[in-house]
């Protein structure tokens, strides 16, 4: 047990306990060490002007991604090393991505500019050659109001990757693999004031903690919880970690069902499952931004329960099913069932989410994944819809439609399936299905949407479903 | 080698890239300094009743609670003084600062907030613009262009066309929120730095609200994280309240606001229900006009009136006009002052017309590029806009032909037309828009400028202008055209920050031109230094050779040299000329002056000459509409424009993508929605969105056509601030035209932004009306 955290910051050892560890990574960086080239214009993981590289151990060697410096916690950097701006330059000079963003005018009013560098030099460090696609998947999570952003995508194609030195080069890899190895199996208890933070190595160690601490918060990526603390004033007194529980990690596919341990981010998730269900992926493509994805999870996505949630649809006709371990054994319930009323759990004091098992469809299934938002990329949905079903000679079956956003909680559609069932797949069938979809959901009016507008996407899904599918 | 025209890097570009340019809230804390922020009304529309302090005056850390009896002054405005800076009495947006907080910590002033006791009684708000017409409330005097005999014209028309067009607001969402920070001096004077465009309106207000001469502030500006009109008069709020603070205080201030508060409080662009009524040929002609436009002006003046002279100068377009009406009212609301946003209004006005120009093809069923090419400005008649001055040195055809080949406008025409016709999923629009942006302040007056010019002894030179930097790459223009005129390399010549010490009474750094006038000063200065230097060199060179003259007008200036031209051989480098003349007492200091020819603007008979060009563009986009969800997208942007001779290339481009994505913003995604009590639900960008990288027009074409005829401004080039922005516009009017396909014989009317609920709502119509096969009447009638 240690009562503190260590992190390199642009190759330079830190350590810090007690209430310092409380701090977001961007207050620390521009208040504590003045380390400016971070900025914070949105302090909600919406921007990217704030981001910085995190690299954690992955298969002996520091992985480096981007995540959003406003909604990162001290406490969650255990074992990384934290890349800023200020950390990519090579010797004082301006590095190759640097470069070709100064000379291709990526920068005018530069406020999100270092962000835009960092999240550049992150895929420049991954990657060796690149596409503008790849330019624009990279940068998806940083908002440009001046550029337009073509000269930033020039700037990506104009860089010169030969001269791109990688970080593993850069800066003392092999002494921070080490550093982090003698670390990696303490866990970590830090009190300070009213608030306590537990990083334990195993999954009793954090049911324990759970069932020792009132109102303890499991923090994974904070793509949520950080956005309560500095929106909302939400303070939680104590604050659970599981980023050293290497169990629940676990990615894999048993026969026909995925299992995704708790641990395991968005981006994981994406890549795995990008040839194995690509209409859920088409999904994990589209959800927040790299920044977003590096660092959240899908057990947060499922924990934080929004009925906006892009992962759910597809858990629910899926019939996923969570493991859920506690002070009385581990247990499964079904994602539905999960869900009691709006941000209401099947999920007791002392229980965390350690796995979601996800069937995946069977041969000779449809299976539509929707997201309806303002913006295409980096929003939240206004709707969104999974239709699953058979077509077998021209007749409908085993039909599961789950929309959400059209009511507290995600939902499967009772009505709606019944009636499709046996029917055959034309137009008028869909057509009727949702003026019957209409009826089985209570949408609101906000600020992504009108009620009529989520009534309107409701019936017309369907349709748009057809006309994909016949 | 001339260095104009050279697509140089931004002058900031290293710094931004390396994060080492400094924004207010990096400027390094100094160890007194104070936190300063405010609490402001509950509503947007109360009477003050009781302001209790008690509470938040306990709380360890906080050391000054301040409301509008502690200003000197609390009545100001860039136009019309009709504003506060604290409520006195009535409250007039929710939000609307009240108490001013000084503080130590984040945390005293997180619970001092809170603490804060404010009792108001809540009073009926308006927040529409008909809610406002109806009870009357106005800003200030309708206004009114005329010309020519509506009668007559309505009276030739074949058919008349009636309509209203509304567009919403829109943030400026620069990245870098408003923020000041004043570091007091002796004698009460004060150091403001701010994040604002125009800093001499900063200093006249700090020392006017805080009672104190205008010689006692001093108003430095660096550089903004965006400006965007945005930190044109609504810098000064926060910038008076750190002052105050510092004042007090005798301790550094700083204010910085938040993302969410900055979006509540701060204007915006300005909503617009425009009511029209045009009259026009078979041909598509239009014979008479006639435009009630309305603005949303919010709480205050503000720029309301200036932002509604240009949407009526600019209500016209690319378009004659032969008998018009155009009358132009600002309606007060309870919601934060409206004021600056690129385009300032222009694109209000041109947006109304290029609306009826897609209506008017509708009802004729014609290709709206045909209409609109039958009513585009001629080069040598029907040149003459509303306002009486002369479309000069026009390209508007030159771009129409241009565009319409570059474009492939006629394949891609049919090829939209065949695709409606098939796909049961998608639609497809297209439209070609023009854009003719008048240039130069509308009010006279403005349209001056100074510079400072100080020659160091090894040759290099520092440049004051009053124009400030926002990112639109103005002080590397002036580089560029200073170095020029001393033929020395760009690096030998800085920009210095933007500050009232150096440059007084300056205007504000808006309307496209700051380079062209802060550029023409800042020649006017090199000139005369010029002059003085060529003066020293002729003598110089004579004493040398025996057999000529001292003649300055033989003396050249290249390549980092000096010569007679007559002696070539026997040059001298810059550097060493400056030495020679610091040692013969010639001043290397000079002060350059601008101020615009020709221009004048009458209110009272509603004319004049505004601008002294205009900047011209033609814009084609196409776009994908999903039948089910309204989602869109654009397929391909074609923007052709004419910006005269470029100075720097590569950073006129960054104002054409900028602008045009920022406009293409406007016209899709970004919805500004209130609660019913006037709470900015959309404050952030979970909720507010503007365009993404993914965003981008599938084909993205941006060009300039050659022309370096426009001698009336600096070095033959144009403003490309502002005009860019318009070009977005065609992206609205392609969703109308995709809407047209399935509409019948209904005008497919749309908001701006046509977001994806306004396009599935719209598309959701056209389906019930066709599926009842009811069809309204057409809103034409024969004449
Ligand atoms: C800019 C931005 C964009 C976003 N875009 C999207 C989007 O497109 N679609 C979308 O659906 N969401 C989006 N989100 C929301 C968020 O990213 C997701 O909900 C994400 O999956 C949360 O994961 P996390 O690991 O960060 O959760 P955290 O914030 O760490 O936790 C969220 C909640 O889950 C609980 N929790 C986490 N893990 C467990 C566990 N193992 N057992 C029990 N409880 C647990 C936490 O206690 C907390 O209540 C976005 C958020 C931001 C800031
Ligand atoms: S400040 Fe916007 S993402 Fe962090
Ligand atoms: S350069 Fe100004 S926001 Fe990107």
């Amino acid at each position: 047990m240690r009562d503190f955290i260590h992190f390199y910051l642009n190759g330079k050892p830190v350590t810090l306990s007690g209430s310092a560890v409380f701090q977001t990574l961007s207050d620390f960086l521009r208040y504590e060490r003045g380390a400016t080239g971070t900025k914070v214009v949105c302090a909600e993981g919406d921007c990217g002007a704030c981001t910085v590289l995190l690299g954690k151990v992955e298969a002996g060697a520091l992985a480096y991604r981007a995540v959003n410096s406003c909604i990162q916690s001290l406490y969650q950097l255990d074992c990384t090393h934290v890349i800023t701006v200020e950390g990519v330059k090579l010797n004082g000079t301006l590095c190759a991505v640097q470069e070709a963003m100064t000379a291709n005018h990526a920068a005018q009013c530069g406020y999100c500019t270092p962000g835009f560098v960092v999240s550049m030099c992150g895929l420049f460090d991954a990657q060796t050659s690149v596409t503008e696609q790849d330019i624009k998947d990279a940068l998806t999570g940083n908002l440009c109001r001046c550029t337009g952003y073509e000269p930033i995508i020039k700037s990506g194609l104009a860089v010169e990757t030969d001269r791109v030195v990688k970080f593993s080069q850069m800066y003392p890899q092999a002494e921070m693999l080490e550093s982090f190895r003698k670390l990696a199996d303490q866990p970590i208890y830090i009190q300070a004031g009213n608030q306590t933070f537990g990083s334990p190595t195993e999954t009793a160690g954090a049911i324990k903690f759970k069932a020792g601490h009132e109102k303890t918060v499991v923090v994974q990526g904070a793509t949520d919880v950080g956005v309560w603390c500095n929106k909302r004033n939400f303070v939680p007194p104590a604050v659970l970690s599981l980023s050293k529980i290497e169990e629940l990690k676990d990615l894999t596919i048993a026969g026909d069902v995925v299992r995704v341990g708790a641990r395991v981010t968005l981006s994981e998730l994406e890549a795995f499952i990008k040839d194995v269900v690509p209409e859920f992926y088409a999904i994990l493509n589209i959800f927040g931004a790299p920044q977003i994805k590096n660092a959240g999870t899908l057990a947060g996505n499922i924990a934080n329960g929004s009925p906006i949630a892009d992962t759910l649809p597809f858990l629910f006709v899926m019939e996923a099913e969570l493991e859920l371990a506690g002070g009385q054994g581990s247990r499964r319930v079904g994602i539905r069932e999960f869900y009691k009323g709006y941000k209401t759990f099947d999920l007791a004091a002392d229980e965390i989410i350690v796995r979601v098992h996800i069937p995946l469809p069977q041969p000779g299934e449809t299976l539509k994944l929707y997201k309806v938002s303002k913006r295409k990329d980096l929003d939240i949905s206004t709707f969104t819809a999974a239709i699953r079903l058979t077509v077998e000679q021209g007749m409908v079956g085993n039909v599961r439609i789950a929309y959400g956003g059209v009511g507290p909680v995600v939902l499967r559609l009772p009505r709606t399936e019944a009636f499709l069932s046996g029917k055959t797949h034309t137009l008028e069938t869909y057509e009727a299905a949702g003026l019957l979809a209409r009826e089985e959901i209570t949408p609101i009016s906000d600020v992504r949407g009108s009620s009529e507008f989520r009534f309107q996407l409701a019936e017309n899904i369907l349709q748009k479903f057809f006309y994909e599918t016949c | 080698m001339p260095v104009v025209g050279k697509n140089i890097p931004h002058d900031s570009a290293r710094g931004h890239v390396s994060g080492e340019s400094l924004y207010i809230d990096d400027m390094p804390f100094a160890r007194n300094e104070l936190l300063v922020d405010f609490v402001g009304s509950p509503f947007a529309h109360g009477k003050l009743i009781d302001i209790d302090l008690s509470e938040a005056q306990r709380i360890p850390g906080v050391v000054g609670l301040y409301t509008a009896k502690d200003l000197a002054c609390n009545l100001f405005g860039p136009i019309l003084k009709d504003e506060v800076l604290l409520v006195e009495d009535v409250a007039w947006f929710l939000g609307e600062p009240i108490v001013v907080i000084a503080a130590e910590t984040r945390d005293a002033m997180r619970q001092a907030k809170a603490a804060v006791r404010i009792t108001m009684e809540e009073l009926p708000p308006v927040f529409t613009i008909s809610e406002a017409i109806a009870k009357q409330q106005f800003l200030a005097p309708e206004r009114f262009i005329r010309r020519g005999d509506l009668a007559a014209g309505f009276a030739a028309a074949d058919h008349l066309l009636e309509g209203v067009f509304t567009n919403g607001g829109q943030d400026h969402f620069y990245l870098e929120s408003q923020a000041a920070l004043v570091y007091p001096g002796e004698n009460n004077t004060l150091t403001v730095h701010s994040s604002t465009q125009h800093p001499t309106e900063v200093q006249e207000i700090v020392a006017k609200l805080l009672g104190l001469q205008n010689n006692q502030v001093v108003c430095i500006t660096k550089r903004m994280g965006g400006g965007f009109g945005g930190k044109e008069s609504q810098a000064t709020h926060p910038a008076v309240m750190a002052g105050l603070v510092a004042l007090r205080h005798k301790r550094p201030a700083r204010i910085v606001f938040t993302k969410d508060d900055d979006m509540k409080v701060t204007g915006k662009r300005h909503p617009f229900e425009n009511r029209y009524k045009v009259g026009f040929t078979n041909d598509g002609v239009i014979t008479a006009f006639q435009v009630e436009l309305y603005s949303n002006g919010g709480a205050y003046a503000d720029l309301s009136t200036a932002v509604m002279a240009r949407a009526m100068t600019h209500a016209d377009n690319a378009y004659f006009l032969p008998n018009v009406e155009i009358k132009g009212v600002c309606c007060r609301t309870n919601l934060p002052p409206n004021t600056a946003f690129r385009g300032f209004g222009g694109p209000q006005g041109t947006v109304t017309i290029e609306n009826i120009m897609e209506e008017i093809a509708f009802l004729l069923k014609k290709d709206p590029l045909e209409v609109r090419r039958a009513n585009l400005y001629g080069e040598t008649e029907r040149n003459v806009t509303p306002y009486g001055e002369i479309v000069m040195n026009n390209m508007l055809p030159r771009l129409a032909a241009e565009q319409f080949r570059r474009s492939d406008y006629e394949n891609r025409r049919e090829a939209v037309r065949r695709f409606n016709a098939e796909s049961k999923t998608h639609l497809k629009g297209l439209s070609c828009t023009f854009v003719k942006f008048g240039i130069s302040f509308n009010t006279k007056f403005l349209n001056q400028a100074s510079a400072l010019v100080n020659i160091y002894l090894d040759g290099t030179v520092q440049v004051s202008t009053g124009a400030t930097e926002m990112g639109q790459g103005v002080n590397t223009k002036i580089r560029q055209v200073v170095a020029d005129q001393f033929a020395i390399e760009p690096e030998a010549v800085i920009l210095m920050p933007t500050s009232t010490e150096k440059s007084n009474n300056a205007s504000a750094t808006a309307a496209s031109s700051g380079a062209d006038l802060n550029g023409s000063a800042a020649v006017d200065a090199c000139q005369r230094l010029r002059t003085r230097l060529a003066e020293a060199a002729a003598k110089f060179i004579a004493s040398k050779e025996a057999d000529i003259e001292a003649s300055p007008s033989n003396i050249l200036f290249e390549d980092g040299y000096v010569f007679d031209n007559r002696r070539p051989a026997r040059r001298m480098s810059f550097k060493e000329l400056v030495k020679y003349a610091y040692h013969q007492r010639i001043s290397l200091g000079e002060r350059g002056f601008y101020a615009t020819q020709g221009i004048d603007w009458n209110w009272e008979t509603g004319s004049g000459n505004p601008f002294l060009y205009y900047t011209m563009g033609c814009s084609v986009a196409e776009v994908l509409l999903d039948r089910f969800t309204g989602a869109l997208k654009v397929l391909r942007s074609d923007v052709l424009m004419d910006i005269g001779k470029s100075i720097n290339p590569g950073i006129d481009r960054g104002q054409l993508t900028g602008a045009y994505i920022q406009g293409m913003g406007w016209v899709t995604t970004e919805e500004l929605k209130y609660a019913a009590n006037g709470d900015l639900l959309s404050h952030s960008p979970t909720t507010y969105k503007i365009p993404n990288i993914q965003d981008l027009p599938e084909v993205f074409n941006v060009d300039w056509i050659e022309n370096d005829t426009n001698e009336v401004n600096l070095l033959r080039s144009k403003a490309v601030g502002e005009p860019p922005l318009l070009m977005a516009i065609a992206v609205w009017t392609a969703v109308k035209d995709a809407l047209s396909a399935v509409s019948g014989d209904e005008i497919p009317r749309l908001h701006l932004p046509a977001t994806n609920e306004e396009i599935l709502m719209r598309l959701t119509h056209y389906r019930k009306t066709a599926a009842s096969s009811v069809t309204e009447t057409v809103e034409t009638a024969r004449v």
